[in-house]
């Protein structure tokens, strides 16, 4: 009679269990449509007509001097190329440039020897200190806002934007924290971006990511127009580049570090491509392997100028605005020997994106839910057995 | 003494037969427990479900299925042969069927002399033999069986004009329009010290906001700034210095210089006159050979337009823009605000009378963004339908409801009107496509966080495992014994 009887209790609370927790879409099947439906090519130059950056930082505290370092570097790249601040949105916990710890109150530096400071004269942070949470960011992206939030605060995009999201922050697998007390996960990202999408929100998207396992991160994307490049793959951590000794704590990533370095050659109008940019990336200097994902991408990461996401606009027309005008592009002469001398560093990167796709959820993922199960059993038999045992 | 002895008289109880031992007791004590928790589910139901409240899913996809239709009839006048107006329907007939893309929502037909009233907007084509003048929706032209083909190009540009949609500002019931007057140095000397702005709009705009005023609202803001430094270096010539087309791109120093407040969420569109440094004149454009280009106006899609004014050398310092040069600027200004707001161009060898815009134009204008309304409104409800559907934690509330169908209903306002006003038309269609983006960034909308399953298990498995376990087991136990009690009772009474 009891063996009978406990595999069906047992049974009766599993199935309780399952209906009522577990709510998850089935989002492997929307990404598998969406990469379907994308198969198309879209065309070599870009179509957009204004830049928007979003910069995040996750974290807070004094020991996270990093991350804060590594927006701000962002956000000084982005301005230095051309995004006004009105485009720009930076997520800044702010605590670090007037902490009580900090040797040299009102600066942020990032490099050895304190050189440039990041924090300068003129930073406007949109979303400061505890106004840094998962619900703004989403609400920044989907542009679901109250009406009384002013404009400052707003990604006031349209299907001719190309914007830059950058994330830095401590992740793991699949998430990312906010300040210690929430977590975005890859999904809420993805959804996001796909929300965007359906709205019409941008032309195309460039995802960049600094933390750990931070290629995870982009892993569950499915709307289409959206590079992504991250600092870590799967159980890897993403290491500081340097120790301030008088600061007293680190003072960049290393993958941001060496982003940033690439970034300072380039001007408002270099012709330097993302291939260019992903093909610089060292996995000895940065102490893990960053990705790419471009297979959501309509067009060759080797017409894509670094400049159209992070600087401003492309395209002028000369004349009194009526018809028949010659259009100034910065293309024009200079496109053939881009062409030619861009070939190299295209290839090498997509050898990299073949290594770096998204594995397929099948073993590990099995392995993760019959782990859960087996928990959920012995839990389940252990509290049994005490509740029979007389 | 022994350690402890009953008194005399007494036995020990029989423990089930305490009070709060007998089976009755114990069970209404277990049954209690389990109702609570029964009575308890539709409330915690009530409490942690989304509010989903279901969309008009049909009646959006139907919607989005229709195509909105604007009947324009053409009448022609003081023509001699009456076989012209079958052979002008049967040349546009072509060009429709050459370029649907262009034509569409446009159902053109043209009148014969016989033709009773029809609805639609009439436009009248008259035969002269002068150079072809549009006036307001009068066409004066010289018909004759020659020159039909060429009437048939002419009609095709006023009626579907060609437009550049990476140029035109996207629509918006509101527009800012920021005038800024940027001195690169006042410093250097010789910089201008202001301009008749008021004048200069209501000389040179007015007419024509007045004219749009059918499709936007707009408001104006002007300021005058005396440093604003450019990003980079321009090229230095023989006589003068030049931009380059590639720093041109760049030309807006967007860090430091600031072209318009941020009190509204409207859309700005920026003008700009740059006056060059003192020691930078004459400041000219490059075209892409590196010759100096005639014009010193260019414009930025979508954003502004830019004049650079070199001020006369024998400007005297710190003087108003003169008003020849204000003149100049502001009629570049129109040209450059016309062509933002997607306004058509006349066909090349019309002529025109009108003060400002034709009714072609405006017509022209008022079908194309009420059909690129419409088609944003459908397609922001089908997205809202399918989001709602795809992500299945998104609440859906009373207001979004409530927008979804009122955007509904002005599309079918917008449907009855296509035929008999075009202003109500685009009204309804503006209207549409608001109230759908309201409904979809109606900041209740917001999906709760995704969890993933493990999570769950982890935070609820500690919780009620425990509890429930334990209550499931005594009930088992309570029933079994409860059925062997049954059992024996029977087979007592049937021995």
């Amino acid at each position: 009679m009891l063996v009978v009887s406990f595999p069906h209790l047992l049974l009766f609370l599993f199935s309780w269990t399952w209906g009522i927790l577990a709510t998850t879409p089935s989002h492997e099947e929307i990404v598998g449509e969406f990469f379907n439906q994308n198969a198309h090519a879209g065309s070599s130059t870009s179509n957009h007509t204004n830049n928007w950056a979003v910069l995040v930082c996750s974290s807070r505290y004094w020991f996270n001097y990093r991350h804060m370092a590594n927006a701000l570097g962002m956000y000084r790249t982005v301005k230095r190329l051309g995004i006004p601040d009105s485009n720009i949105i930076l997520m800044l916990a702010d605590d670090a440039a007037c902490n009580s710890r900090n040797r040299f109150p009102g600066s942020v530096y990032a490099n050895p020897g304190r050189g440039l400071d990041l924090y300068g004269d003129n930073i406007e942070v949109d979303y400061r200190g505890y106004e840094v949470t998962v619900e703004n960011f989403i609400r920044v992206l989907t542009g679901r806002m109250e009406p009384s939030v002013p404009r400052s605060k707003r990604l006031l995009t349209d299907a001719r934007s190309n914007i830059f999201v950058y994330m830095t922050g401590h992740g793991g697998n699949e998430f990312l924290k906010f300040q210690d007390n929430e977590e975005i996960s890859a999904f809420d990202i993805a959804d996001a971006f796909e929300q965007m999408w359906q709205k019409k929100r941008y032309n195309e998207i460039l995802f960049m990511i600094d933390t750990c396992q931070a290629n995870t991160m982009y892993s569950k994307f499915y709307s289409p127009n959206i590079l992504a490049t991250g600092s870590a793959k799967l159980d890897q951590n993403s290491y500081s580049y340097e120790n301030d000794n008088d600061i007293g704590v680190s003072v960049i990533d290393r993958f941001t570090h060496y982003i940033l370095e690439y970034m300072e050659q380039i001007n408002k109008t270099s012709h330097e491509s993302m291939a260019d940019l992903f093909a610089s990336y060292d996995p000895a200097k940065i102490h893990s392997d960053p990705g790419v994902r471009a297979d959501l991408f309509g067009r060759p990461l080797n017409e894509v100028r670094i400049t159209d996401f992070f600087g401003g606009v492309s395209q002028v027309e000369v004349g009194n605005g009526g018809d028949g005008e010659a259009r100034a592009s910065p293309s024009g002469t200079t496109e053939e020997e881009n062409s030619s001398s861009e070939e190299r560093p295209a290839v090498a990167v997509n050898a990299s994106q073949a290594q770096q796709k998204v594995a397929p959820p099948s073993r590990p993922a099995k392995w993760r839910m019959t782990r859960a199960w087996g928990g959920v059993l012995l839990l389940g038999v252990l509290v049994g057995w005490v509740g029979f045992k007389r | 003494m022994p350690p402890h002895v009953h008194p005399e008289g007494t036995t020990l109880r029989d423990p089930s037969k305490l009070f709060y031992q007998l089976d009755f007791n114990r069970r209404l004590i277990i049954a209690s427990y389990w109702v609570v928790i029964i009575a308890a589910i539709p409330l915690w139901w009530h409490f942690t479900s989304i509010e989903r409240l279901s969309l008009p899913t049909s009646q959006v996809h139907s919607q989005a299925a229709n195509q909105l239709r604007f009947p324009v009839q053409i009448q022609l006048e003081n023509i001699q042969d009456a076989s012209l107006p079958a052979s002008l329907q049967q040349l546009l007939d072509d060009r429709i069927q050459r370029s649907p893309q262009a034509w569409k929502g446009l159902d053109v037909r043209v009148r014969n002399q016989n033709d009773a009233n029809k609805p639609g907007d009439l436009f009248t084509v008259t035969a002269n033999d002068n150079i072809p003048l549009a006036s307001q929706r009068d066409l004066m032209y010289p018909i004759r069986p020659g020159t039909l083909s060429m009437l048939a190009d002419a009609l095709s540009i006023l009626l579907v004009p060609p437009t550049d949609t990476h140029r035109v500002a996207q629509y918006s019931p509101r527009y800012r329009l920021a005038f800024t007057l940027l001195n690169e140095d006042a410093a250097a000397g010789k910089s201008i010290s202001g301009w008749d702005i008021s004048g200069a709009i209501s000389r040179h705009l007015s007419p024509i906001l007045n004219g749009l005023s059918v499709l936007h609202n707009f408001t104006i803001e002007s300021q005058v700034q005396f440093h604003a430094p450019l990003a980079f270096s321009p090229l230095s010539l023989p006589d003068g210095y030049g931009i380059t087309p590639e720093d041109l791109t760049v030309f807006v120093n967007s860090a430091e210089w600031s072209l318009s407040s941020s009190v509204s969420n409207d859309p700005v569109l920026h003008f700009v006159i740059f006056i060059p440094s003192a020691s930078r004149r004459p400041l000219q454009i490059l075209d892409s050979r590196g010759s100096p280009s005639p014009s010193s106006a260019f414009l930025l899609p979508q954003w502004g337009g830019i004049i650079i004014y070199n001020p006369p050398p024998e400007q005297e310092s710190h003087a108003p823009l003169p008003q020849s040069a204000l003149n100049s600027i502001f009629s570049t200004f129109a040209t450059q605000l016309l062509a933002l707001l997607g306004v058509p161009n006349l066909p090349p060898d019309v002529q025109t009378d009108a003060p400002v815009l034709t009714g072609w134009q405006l017509d022209a204008l008022l079908r194309r963004r009420a059909l690129e309304n419409a088609e944003g409104a459908q397609d922001t409800l089908k997205s809202i339908v399918k989001l709602v559907d795809q992500i299945e934690n998104m609440p859906v509330g009373q207001d979004v409801k409530g927008d979804v169908q009122d955007s509904l209903t002005a599309l079918d306002q917008m449907y009855a009107y296509s035929s008999t006003s075009l202003n109500s038309t685009l009204h309804q269609s503006a209207d549409a496509l608001t109230l759908a983006s309201r409904a979809f960034f109606n900041p209740g909308m917001l999906a709760l966080l995704y969890f993933p399953a493990e999570h769950k298990y982890a935070v609820y498995t500690p919780l009620f495992a425990s509890a429930m376990i334990p209550m499931i087991a005594t009930a088992v136990r309570e029933i079994r014994a409860w059925r062997k009690q049954r059992r024996e009772a029977a087979s007592a009474a049937a021995q």
